[in-house]
């Protein structure tokens, strides 16, 4: 079994819906990505490197040799983990989309299919070229998807969505291109874009070079994630995306940049990621407690689940930056945990949106009157959202926060730059959470019934949840009760690949310290040779 | 079915239990069926839901599967011999090369879990027994989310006083939080039913952050989350409270934060009075006899670290004093009688903590132990009248029920209720009241004397308000008017219907079991060396107990108090107090009923004495001083930043950026203009700027042309002086 076939799938499926007509494209989509999606989950069986930080089914298909650009694919555990997210959120966002899209079927399911390739393309690339052009690659179905499906101010936000984040991605590329060309002069002029190459070479530059690129791959991830304050591209884009697109934004297409930190700023630059972890922490604070006020007064229910991914992923971010195991492997089960629960809230929306044809939490409320089932799935959803022990997201969180407060200086095994007063205001933002969510299932869910005209176009659609839409939900409901059961499972099997990523950080962050101690013991030697002859 | 339970608990548990763990001896591995048996119970209420089933079924799967779960507790404390753990499964687990972080779904069964277990189990039990009838109502509407919603509380409950580490105890920490949110906001179409869920849960919120941190300053510093590691650490006396750094320190705070948070102490008491929008059933089982419990069960639970800052205790103990006074003030001018249980209970919670303040674990336990079956009757009276009356609460709108038919049972397990609160003379509140004060006139603290008199005096205002709702609502004549819930009967028409079977059995019930609380004090020890009963037994090998045993050896044991010793003195001291304040209910309420209120409008009257009342109504405007010091504002820093977003960071900084290639392309446009002249001059100039900037870039990148310029002149001056030495 070869990545390529999960690579090259979805593109045929694109490709077919234009040969077939308009009203089979739906089930096109849906069958290429489900059986895209048990691909999946078959290789996930057979991969024999759960656990270890080696990677399978990795395949070397040569593509510009003089420049020494490849299409060599292959995962390790936590690119299969988000692998696995993308098969199973596509799918679902195909199936979501069956009664929402009424016009252009064939383009838009081609879109989805085409985005799937790209997505599986980010994660599973082990060359950084193809790794930047998949990278980009998702920007152009998204664009399609927001600008033909979305809403009233669509253009607008597609087209801030893909300049926003195309150009902050220049500056990574000429990160990328800046190590390559540093790895052909000490090679003598053999050019390589393997990942792996390139990211042992790039740990052995200078630090001020490491700054350098640090920043410009900062540039293109920060901007993805989005750290504040990069983030404004986000809530627009969320907003006027179709639902599909939401989901798929804020359940992988975010993780890109998390996964970008993970993969390459982590491995490659390690010493500048001491420098600025407390520069980047401390964004990550003000991002979590700053959009947590922003969500709390929010009328758009999209618009506020939104912003709330930004103050998710600052918890993600933390947790990546806080340099052990603990901290680490909490950040790659929140890329997952968000996608699910996240996602699941975008699709909840898109089912109330496409009832009511309003988001507008003053507008609409007390649902759980005519909708229960979809109420059930909304209270469950944003507790997992909230970190409700036993649901997913309270793992992710408590690891994420646990990293980064023990990410001090005094940590024996896993000296960190962080420590525990970055992880007690960032715990202010998990009653900030609280207080957004519920005041938004107390208006929408909860209360008095409050209903606008039922919207025209999809009278066919049932009260309460079709058969079909509690079929897309249950299985990310059951997800995330697995995870907050069984988290174990997922933390061993991440547990070398993380490992390799943080082995060199013990050793860096020890000389920093002693370095900055030295220079504190000159400073005050100095200072106290100048008192004595003053 | 012992042995049939076993054979199950074989099939089910077994594969995930170690050898090790297994016990020689007895077997207790279907301890784990006490947790699961809520669980069964809420999948089979889900099940319910599901096929909306519009019988009382989910009442009667919820109170089988506890009352099991209730029989197995028992069983499980005759076998009980020592603390012992059983592993359900691998929770959550981070491995490293040579460490981890390791917290299992295990149990950890000591006596104090025991004691807890006993209490929860048995009056869930009751509790849902009695809800089956009072929420007959909403059969086939929302009995079955009712039912669900009692087994997670259960569920939660169990697992956090079962847990083995303190993470297991965390998720049950926040799920009886999530529980009491799901019951609170029980009937959600009532938007102040649904303020109400979201304030308990987010103000719990912020207790169980303070939890969060405690948990990570636990591991950073013990290097393990598991009770009896954490027991071993610290028993090793490693662990000075000078040696770890301001960490040691936070630790207790922290855990403080969170107790005052879940068991509704200052200054997140705030959100305890407003549960009572909940089912009555739910406040007599959640907020009254065991959630609520739960900031104590956690103190006891780690004592240990509270010794590690030396006024940590201090502060517990006037928290606790301060919480008990303020809310019982508050009690003594409301109206609605749940309102006042509410504040009861914030009140009596506030002396449990004094006690664990001063170093009384076990009056602390034992009053838990007390309180939770004469609050739950005190609720559960309330429920019924509520239930018969149609919704009504209000004193002033009741009166006589004892005389009513039907209503006597309610009357006097009532009665019974507040005797134990009021510490009546040998009733069991008497006793476990009397434990806390004596000790905090033995205690050597900061101002524990003074405490001490405080919660005397406290406990005089405790007999007042709870004999006036009594002397109110059940003696005096009949009257009553019926409350808004009227389901389409007219108010004229009403006729209050008294509880019947179920209700009155349960009622019954756990009044006797207020009344037999008062025994366990008198069971003679089999530890030796305490005193206190059976209740002292259980709570004497916990860490609470262990704890104190470290500080207590300076202390006097025989303080006197009077010319007495405490004990003695405080027999006689409490029992005038609690006198006094009946007295005073009895003439207010009872004989002058019009007194009260001409004493009211006197007091308003005044323009000095205006505030008392006024203040004492509106509850000390604490709900009114929060909204304006933290929610307000933060609620326009929240809008400030929406739109600093919106017009500052998106407005001028990214569209503004975005502009900058707009304006730029905007300077050169005029260069395309189309005429042939000024093209040419473009190129011209255009060539000319080439050229220079080449000559000038030539002459950074080769800086040698003109160096060597330099260098020659230099080298001719060398040659010349040289020259010119010789």
């Amino acid at each position: 079994m070869s990545l390529w076939y999960l690579l090259l799938l979805p593109l045929i499926g694109a490709a077919s819906i234009f040969i077939c007509k308009s009203s089979v494209s739906k089930w096109i989509a849906l069958v290429t990505s489900t059986v895209v999606f048990v691909m999946s989950l078959l290789m996930a069986v057979q991969f024999n490197h759960w656990g270890n930080s080696s990677y399978g089914f990795v395949s070397h298909v040569s593509w510009l040799n003089a420049q020494g650009i490849t299409l060599d694919v292959g995962v390790d555990s936590v690119a299969l983990l988000l692998v696995l997210l993308t098969t199973l959120l596509t799918p679902l966002c195909v199936w979501g989309s069956f009664s929402a899209i009424t016009k252009r079927k064939r383009e838009y399911y081609a879109w989805l299919l085409i985005l799937e390739t790209a997505m599986l393309g980010v994660f599973s690339a082990q060359d950084l070229i193809l790794f930047y052009v998949c990278f980009e690659l998702t920007l152009v179905p998204m664009f399609f998807l927001i600008a033909i499906y979305g809403g009233s101010n669509r253009s607008h936000a597609s087209i801030k969505f893909f300049i926003y984040t195309f150009t902050g991605s220049l500056f990574t590329l000429a990160g990328f291109v800046y190590v390559a060309w540093q790895y052909q002069v000490s090679q003598y002029g053999t050019w390589s874009f393997a990942i792996h190459d390139l990211t042992l070479f790039a740990a052995t530059l200078s630090p001020p070079e490491q700054s350098w690129i640090l920043l410009a791959l900062l540039a293109g991830f920060a901007v993805k994630i989005p750290v504040f304050p990069v983030h404004t591209w986000l809530p627009l884009a969320h907003t006027e995306a179709p639902t599909a697109g939401s989901v798929i934004l804020a359940g992988v297409l975010l993780k890109l940049g998390t996964f970008g930190v993970y993969r390459f700023v982590l491995p490659m630059v390690p010493e500048a990621v001491v420098a600025y972890a407390p520069a980047i922490a401390i964004l990550s604070i003000i991002g979590i407690l700053y959009a947590a006020l922003i969500c709390w007064v929010q009328d758009d229910v999209k618009k506020l689940v939104a912003y709330s991914s930004v103050s998710h992923l600052g918890f993600c971010v933390l947790g990546l930056i806080a340099l052990n195991p603990v901290g680490l492997e909490g950040a790659v089960l929140y890329m997952l945990n968000h996608g699910l629960s996240t996602g699941a809230l975008f699709f909840l929306i898109g089912m109330m949106y496409e009832r009511y044809h309003t988001r507008d939490m003053n507008a609409i409320g007390g649902l759980a009157k005519k909708m229960p089932v979809w109420s059930f799935f909304m209270v469950f959803f944003v507790l997992a959202s909230v970190g409700l022990p036993g649901l997913n997201g309270f793992i992710s969180e408590f690891l994420c926060l646990m990293g980064t407060f023990i990410a001090s200086s005094s940590n024996e095994v896993w000296p960190g730059v962080l420590g525990p007063e970055y992880a007690a205001i960032a715990a202010v933002g998990m009653v900030l959470a609280a207080m957004y969510l519920l005041i938004m299932v107390g208006k929408v869910v909860f209360g008095a019934l409050k209903e606008p005209d039922r919207d025209k176009e999809h009278q066919i659609l049932p009260n309460d949840l079709s058969p079909r839409e509690i079929g897309i939900l249950a299985p990310l409901a059951a997800l995330c009760l697995w995870i907050g059961v069984q988290p174990t499972l997922f933390t061993d099997a991440m547990q070398g690949s993380v490992e390799n990523v943080l082995s060199p950080y013990p050793r860096i962050v020890e000389q920093e310290q002693n370095e900055s101690e030295a220079q504190q013991k000159q400073t005050w030697q100095i200072k106290v040779k100048e008192e004595q002859h003053g | 079915m012992n042995a049939s339970l076993l054979i199950i608990s074989k099939i089910v548990a077994m594969p995930a239990v170690p050898v090790e763990d297994v016990l020689q001896g007895v077997d207790v591995s279907w301890a784990g069926f006490i947790l699961w048996m809520p669980l069964i119970s809420l999948v089979l209420c889900g099940l319910c839901a599901a096929f909306k089933v519009k019988t009382k079924a989910p009442a009667i799967i919820t109170v089988i599967c506890l009352a099991t779960s209730f029989v197995l507790t028992c069983l499980l404390w005759q076998s009980y011999d020592k603390p012992e753990t059983i592993h359900l499964f691998d929770w959550l687990q981070v491995h490293w090369a040579d460490g981890s972080f390791i917290a299992n779904f295990s149990l950890y069964i000591d006596s104090l879990t025991l004691l807890w277990m006993l209490f929860v189990t048995g009056l869930g039990t009751l509790i849902a027994l009695y809800a089956s009838e009072y929420m007959e109502h909403d059969v086939g509407k929302g009995y079955t989310r009712f039912f669900a919603g009692v087994s997670v509380f259960l569920f939660a409950m169990s697992c956090l006083v079962m847990a083995d580490n303190l993470l297991i105890l965390y998720l049950g920490w926040e799920g009886v939080g999530f529980a009491s949110y799901w019951l609170i906001g029980y009937f959600y179409q009532r938007p102040s039913a649904v303020a109400a869920a979201k304030k308990a849960f987010i103000v719990n919120r912020i207790g169980d952050v303070g939890l969060a941190l405690a948990i990570y300053l636990i591991w950073s510093t013990f290097g393990t989350v598991q009770y009896d590691q954490l027991t071993t650490v610290l028993d090793a006396d490693q662990f000075q409270s000078s040696s770890g750094g301001w960490t040691v320190h936070a630790i207790p705070y922290l855990l403080m934060l969170a107790a005052f948070g879940k068991s509704a102490q200052l200054p997140l008491y705030v959100w305890l009075p407003d549960a009572m929008e909940g089912p009555t059933p739910v406040s007599a089982l959640i907020h009254a006899a065991t959630m609520v419990t739960a900031g104590v069960y956690l103190m006891i639970r780690t004592y240990p670290l509270f010794m590690l800052d030396e006024y940590a205790l201090d502060v517990v103990a006037w928290v606790g004093g301060l919480t008990a006074l303020l809310a019982a003030t508050i009690a003594m001018a409301q109206y609605d009688i749940k309102r006042i249980m509410a504040y009861s209970t914030v009140s009596q919670l506030g002396y449990m903590f004094l006690g664990l303040g001063v170093l009384s674990s076990f009056g602390a336990a034992y009053h838990v132990f007390t309180h939770a079956f004469f609050k739950a009757v005190l609720f559960l009276t309330c429920g019924a009248i509520m239930h018969g009356f149609a919704g009504q609460l209000d004193l002033r709108r009741l009166s006589g029920l004892r005389k009513m038919k039907g209503w006597k049972i309610v009357s006097y397990t009532m009665l019974i209720g507040c005797l134990a609160l009021v510490g009546f003379p040998f009733t069991s509140g008497y006793f476990s009241k009397d434990a806390i004060l004596a000790e905090a006139f033995i205690t050597q603290g900061v101002g524990f004397e003074f405490l001490g008199w405080l919660a005397l005096f406290t406990a005089g205002l405790t007999a007042y308000y709870t004999f006036r709702v009594w002397f109110r609502v059940c003696a005096g004549p009949v009257e009553y008017e019926p409350g808004d819930e009227l389901h389409g009967q007219s108010a004229s028409s009403f006729h209050p219907h008294a509880p019947r079977f179920a209700i009155n059995f349960v009622l019954v019930v756990i009044a006797l079991g207020a009344i037999l609380a008062a025994l366990p004090y008198f069971i003679p020890n089999e530890t030796e060396g305490i005193t206190g009963g059976w209740v002292a037994d259980m709570v004497s090998d916990s860490p609470g107990h262990q704890g104190v045993q470290k500080v207590i050896q300076g202390d006097d044991h025989h303080a006197h108090l009077l010319g007495m010793p405490v004990h003695t003195a405080m027999y006689f001291i409490s029992a005038i107090v609690g006198f006094i304040g009946i007295g005073f209910a009895l003439y207010f309420h009872l004989f002058r009923r019009s007194a009260a209120d001409k004493l009211r409008s006197r007091l308003l009257a005044h323009r000095s004495t205006r505030w008392l009342p006024t203040a004492m109504e509106q509850k000390w405007y604490v709900d009114e001083v929060y909204i304006a010091l933290i929610r307000s504002p933060l609620w326009i820093l929240g809008k400030f930043f929406s739109l600093f977003d919106k017009y500052i960071i998106d407005g001028a900084i990214v569209n503004g950026i975005a502009a900058i290639p707009k304006t730029v392309a905007k300077w050169f446009s005029p260069l395309h203009n189309g005429a042939v002249q000024s093209y040419a001059v473009s190129m011209v100039g255009g060539a000319i700027l080439i050229i220079a900037l080449m000559l000038l870039f030539l002459l950074l990148k080769d800086p040698t042309i003109v160096q060597s310029t330099i260098q020659m002149d230099h080298s001719e001056q060398v040659i010349a002086t040289v020259g010119g030495g010789q």
